[in-house]
């Protein structure tokens, strides 16, 4: 549920303008949660364009390239072969077996 | 300026995102900022509480200006949530057509 904000999309600044300013918004992409955090299934872990790190195990890849964790659980990054990435998620069955 | 992409993946729509700032006026007096967030924020919240799906929500909190949502492989075949994804692409593209120097759907 997002808060209703009618000025969400208004600079804010108080008082006072000028006819500088304008900017437009950063991609604000890059990692959502760290290592060894816990998350919720469905929660975003890392947004990217292209595939920077590569879908693991409980991970899945949005339209957008974007990774989500599939079930509640541990973030962990891993390496890929020689030189790529993945994350995964893992329950904490999966985390008491390893 | 307000910039809005709207993502498909086979003709169906899987999500929206809004960035930038409308600077059509002070804060508290931007008419095309509370425009654009009544649309956008009640869209999200219809997702959730209409459609009962659970998008991917992005967004700057601290400082506004960006809100990005992605639609689940899973939930693209909800009526529900088309029917509300393209109310408000009918909404915003009535907005842009009006205040184009504030808002820009690309």
């Amino acid at each position: 549920m997002l808060k209703m904000d009618l000025q969400f999309f208004s600079h804010h600044k108080t008082g006072g303008s000028s006819s500088n300013g304008r900017d437009s918004a950063g991609r604000r992409l890059g990692t959502k949660a760290a290592d060894g955090s816990s998350v919720t299934a469905g929660s975003i872990i890392y947004r990217q364009r292209g595939t920077h790190i590569y879908p693991g195990k409980n991970v899945k890849r949005g339209s957008d390239d974007t990774l989500f964790a599939l079930v509640d659980g541990v973030v962990r990054f891993e390496r890929l072969g020689r030189d790529k990435r993945q994350v995964s998620v893992y329950t904490e069955a999966e985390t008491a077996n390893k | 300026m307000i910039k809005v992409k709207f993502d498909y993946k086979d003709q169906v729509m899987t999500g929206f995102k809004l960035s930038g700032h409308a600077d059509a006026g002070d804060y508290g007096h931007d008419i095309v900022c509370a425009a654009v967030s009544a649309l956008a924020i009640t869209t999200v919240n219809g997702l959730s509480q209409v459609a009962n799906i659970n998008p991917l929500v992005d967004q700057d909190s601290k400082n506004g200006g960006y809100l990005a949502i992605t639609l689940q492989d899973n939930d693209l075949t909800n009526v529900i949530a088309q029917a509300l994804l393209k109310s408000f692409k009918n909404g915003i593209s009535d907005v842009a057509s009006q205040y184009n120097d504030y808002v820009q759907i690309k």
